[in-house]
């Protein structure tokens, strides 16, 4: 301890002492998982209060509006947000998480309704202004605090594909009895909007492998939703139990179905008819009938089916996916009887063969939708020049959309994008992003179906451009 | 004459956390939510029906300025008006008597006080102590630990006899904490072990031991006031609140240079008298069923008896002696385990407010005294020297 005297105080001591103040702050549960969860699954999440609706951002036990207790009422939001309001810190100090000048943001995040601090970087600080987009960028060595958020940066400009379809014009058939002839010959009609598809969950995706896979009629709806308006026309359905197993129930699939069309009533829903393993084939068709959705699928061939080891060839589930002559046409005839176009899922050549064959019966009505898929354990893998000779295959009206399982989803979409063909994603097929990360959902899947096209400069497919490429009436 | 009030008010609904070193779980405002929750439950009533929030805790000993602002997610004070009190150790006991004020005043009907401390994330010496400077007359505050009591009441007694009822007094303390489900401490501890706790307890300030010393605690407490009208209406048991008195004396306290020309510790005897002169209580001894008292250690506890009861000679030994202030006894102190037992600061004097009204209602739980309480008291002891006493009554009949 020292004294000192101030000038015109002479006769006035002033002690200067110090003070220590250590403290220890104390997160609590919910404090705590809100940080966990942006550690572990880059992810950030709020609390909703059913009370009054508030999505609060960070999350908190308690809603101060209404004394609500809200600890449990988890939700996802969105990595991106508006900066609301902000501040130049223009001092160092040690208490501080960066080098002065930095610019201290309230960030309001897409789906929260209260807006939050971080540091917002990577741009010039003349630069920044309220209502600009900005977006996470995630610590990649986390310290268990919010500063596993490192900063946010400015969000790259995204002009959604709705934007851009409501300025163009609407693309409208002409009649060229040669599509075929110019596929072939390597010039496919670039102007023809591409049909993007989001497989919603298949049979075998689960919530241990990505959380993001739906369940419930809600979840799907909400998934649907998310496609939608990412840029898909149409969504590929199996409907699930509450537990995940795949169902053929009519009651919980007419659930699933009516939950995506009241969330979402423009979009193309494509039911499965191949439902999942060990189902009979009434079972597999008896619910097409039933709901009679625009589109369902329609397998082609008799295959193996299993789940083998890509790197060690063990074979971890066997299985022979039955679809004979009989049922591939009794399904056909079932499902343009009832005004469902069949998509004609395609494994290999053979697969296609034995639908032009039974075809010949004069069941399939013009144009044909054909889906080449690639990567099941017991049809094909993607090769380039297979998917060439299947297109070369194809009957003169028919479009072709294709899938590929793992990593063959992106390599075959982008393929079938470049020949005039259209595309499907989706976590059914494959649960990660073009980068190794695990997709937030299909929806992500379908921003880079979105990005291909765009970058090939094809128009995204409206539903109604959907529907009139396919030959499909809305229901 | 007791103080004057407009209206009578009533105790109808208290709620505690338990008391506990750790609770990592919790941010601040979440351990006030589980006391403010308890209480609403307890009086049946929701945040709709409070009109006003009194907020108490220590200042800086959580590292937290204003509050009561930042603990709204707990207090549910949102939209409502809300006052913070800070008066130091008393602060708990100065909220029970701004919210009587506050309520018996007309201004509200509905008050509820909360008390509230979370030790283990701040640093309590650097509230206290930190700016102290005694050879500038900034005298060294070192909080409740001081040996000067164990020193006094040595001197009169002699060592092995002070030793014993401060031990005694220390244990009674401990078996009560063991039947207080919210109590922080427990260490079932017998009146065998008396010698060796002597022997053994490390030694802080001249005779006070550790084992006398009270625990820093984490803890909320939450009590709702009622004027007389709507006590009667919720409250099947409203306990009364008969009289408060505050008083408190800055100057000559002193850990230093302790001369017996200027005893220090007066500020209980003289509120004690001021407020059983003012409600015609001759005898409190005998009138009050039970006594929860602000305790930080049995060294004060067992000399501060003589102050509030004004005993005579060895009368304050030998009550505990006798076991008397035991659960069963004349009159029980302290049936909850006391501050010894318990102390999250800002709620500690609440507690003793809270504990002794649960003890008129007849339902503290394990540690409910057998015996019909028609009439409690509370003390409070805080700052340099601090005094709050609070009187509870069964009945509307004085």
């Amino acid at each position: 301890m020292t004294t000192k005297q101030m000038k015109g105080f002479e006769d006035s001591y002033v002690v200067e002492g110090r003070m220590a103040l250590p403290y220890t702050y104390f997160a609590g549960r919910v404090g705590s998982k809100f940080i966990t969860t942006i550690r572990d699954q880059k992810k950030i999440m709020g609390v909703k209060c059913p009370t009054c609706n508030v999505v609060y951002l960070p999350p908190r036990q308690v809603c101060d509006k209404d004394f609500t207790d809200i600890r449990d009422k988890w939700v996802d939001v969105s990595n991106t947000g508006t900066v609301s309001n902000f501040t130049v810190v223009r001092y160092d100090d040690k208490h501080l998480p960066r080098k002065a000048p930095f610019v201290l943001a309230l960030i309001k995040l897409d789906g929260a309704d209260t807006p939050f601090m971080h540091i917002l970087e990577e741009c010039e600080i003349v630069e920044v202004k309220i209502g600009m987009k900005v977006e996470a960028v995630f610590a990649k060595e986390t310290t268990n605090t919010i500063l596993d958020i490192d900063h946010f940066k400015p969000a790259a400009e995204r002009i959604s594909v709705h934007e851009i379809n409501a300025t163009r014009k609407q693309w409208v058939p002409v009649d060229e009895p040669d599509t075929q002839g110019k596929r072939k010959g390597g010039k496919p009609d670039m102007s023809k909007p591409v049909i993007i598809t989001a497989a919603l969950s298949g049979a075998a995706t689960m919530k241990n492998q990505i959380s993001s896979v739906p369940y419930t009629p809600a979840e799907f709806a909400e998934e649907a939703y998310k496609c939608w308006k990412a840029g898909a026309a149409m969504v590929h359905v199996h409907a699930r139990e509450d537990a995940g197993m795949a169902t053929h129930e009519h009651a919980r699939i007419k659930a699933t179905y009516d939950a995506i069309k009241d969330k979402c009533p423009d979009i193309i829903i494509c039911l499965t008819s191949a439902v999942g393993m060990g189902k009979t084939a009434e079972q597999r068709l008896s619910q097409i009938v039933a709901i009679k959705p625009e589109v369902a699928s329609l397998n082609t061939n008799s295959m193996n089916f299993g789940i083998v080891d890509r790197k060690t060839g063990k074979v971890f589930i066997d299985y022979v996916f039955e679809n004979t002559f009989t049922m591939v046409q009794d399904f056909g005839k079932a499902m343009e009887e009832n005004g469902v176009k069949p998509e004609i899922e395609c494994y290999d050549m053979g697969g296609l063969d034995n639908a032009m064959l039974i075809g010949r019966q004069g069941i399939f009505t013009d144009p044909m939708n054909f889906n080449f898929v690639w990567g099941v354990a017991g049809g094909q893998a993607f090769r380039a020049e297979s998917f060439i000779a299947m297109m070369n295959a194809l009957p003169a009206k028919a479009n072709f959309t294709t899938c590929g399982v793992g990593t063959d989803q992106f390599p075959c979409i982008m393929q079938s994008c470049i020949l005039g063909g259209h595309m499907r994603v989706g976590l059914e097929d494959n649960i990660k992003m073009p980068n190794g990360d695990l997709a937030k959902g299909s929806y992500e899947q379908v921003e880079v179906a979105v990005a291909i096209a765009n970058n090939l400069g094809r128009p995204v497919a409206t539903t109604d451009e959907a529907r009139l490429i396919m030959g499909i009436k809305k229901r | 004459m007791a103080h004057k009030k407009n209206r009578n008010v009533g105790i109808i609904g208290i709620g505690q956390t338990k008391h506990s070193s750790h609770r990592e779980d919790v941010n601040q405002p979440e351990l006030i939510h589980e006391a403010v929750s308890l209480a609403l439950k307890d009086a049946n009533l929701t945040m709709k029906d409070i009109d006003c929030v009194v907020h108490g805790n220590m200042e800086l000993f959580e590292m937290v300025h204003s509050p009561d602002l930042w603990h709204v997610l707990g207090t549910g004070a949102y939209g409502k008006d809300c006052i913070r009190i800070t008066t130091g150790g008393t602060v708990g006991a100065t909220l029970s008597c701004a919210s009587d004020n506050l309520t018996a005043s007309g201004m509200y009907d509905i008050v509820m006080a909360i008390g509230f401390e979370k030790l283990q994330e701040g640093h309590t010496t650097g509230g206290i102590t930190n700016m102290a400077d005694p050879l500038w007359f900034r005298k060294i505050q070192a909080g409740a630990l001081t040996g000067s009591s164990a020193y006094d009441v040595e001197r009169e007694f002699g060592l092995e006899r002070a030793n014993r009822a401060s031990l005694t007094y220390r244990i009674i303390m401990d078996k009560h904490a063991g039947l207080n489900p919210n109590a922080h401490r427990a260490f079932g501890l017998d009146f065998n072990q008396i010698d060796d706790l002597i022997r053994t307890s490390p030694k802080l300030v001249g005779e006070l031991k550790l084992i006398e010393m009270c625990s820093q605690s984490d803890g909320a407490c939450c009590v709702i006031f009622a004027c007389e009208k709507k006590a009667k209406e919720i409250s099947k048991t409203p306990v009364w609140i008969r009289d408060h008195i505050t008083v408190h004396k800055e100057e000559t306290f002193s850990i230093f240079g302790y001369n017996r020309e200027f005893p220090v510790m007066k500020t209980h005897k003289f509120a004690a008298e001021q407020l059983f002169k003012r409600n015609g209580i001759k005898d409190p001894l005998n009138y009050f069923d039970v006594f929860e008292m602000y305790d930080p250690a049995s060294w004060w506890a067992i000399d501060w008896l003589r102050d509030f009861f004004d005993l005579k000679g060895d009368e304050h030994l030998k009550l505990i002696e006798n076991k008397e202030i035991m659960i069963g006894g004349k009159l029980p102190i302290n049936p909850s385990g006391g501050v010894i037992g318990s102390n999250p600061i800002g709620a500690t004097a609440l507690i003793r407010v809270a504990e002794a009204a649960m003890q008129v209602r007849g339902n503290a739980g394990p540690h409910q005294i057998p015996t019909p309480v028609n009439h409690a008291l509370a003390s409070g002891f805080g700052g340099t020297m601090w005094t709050v006493m609070t009187m509870l009554e069964k009945e509307l009949n004085w």
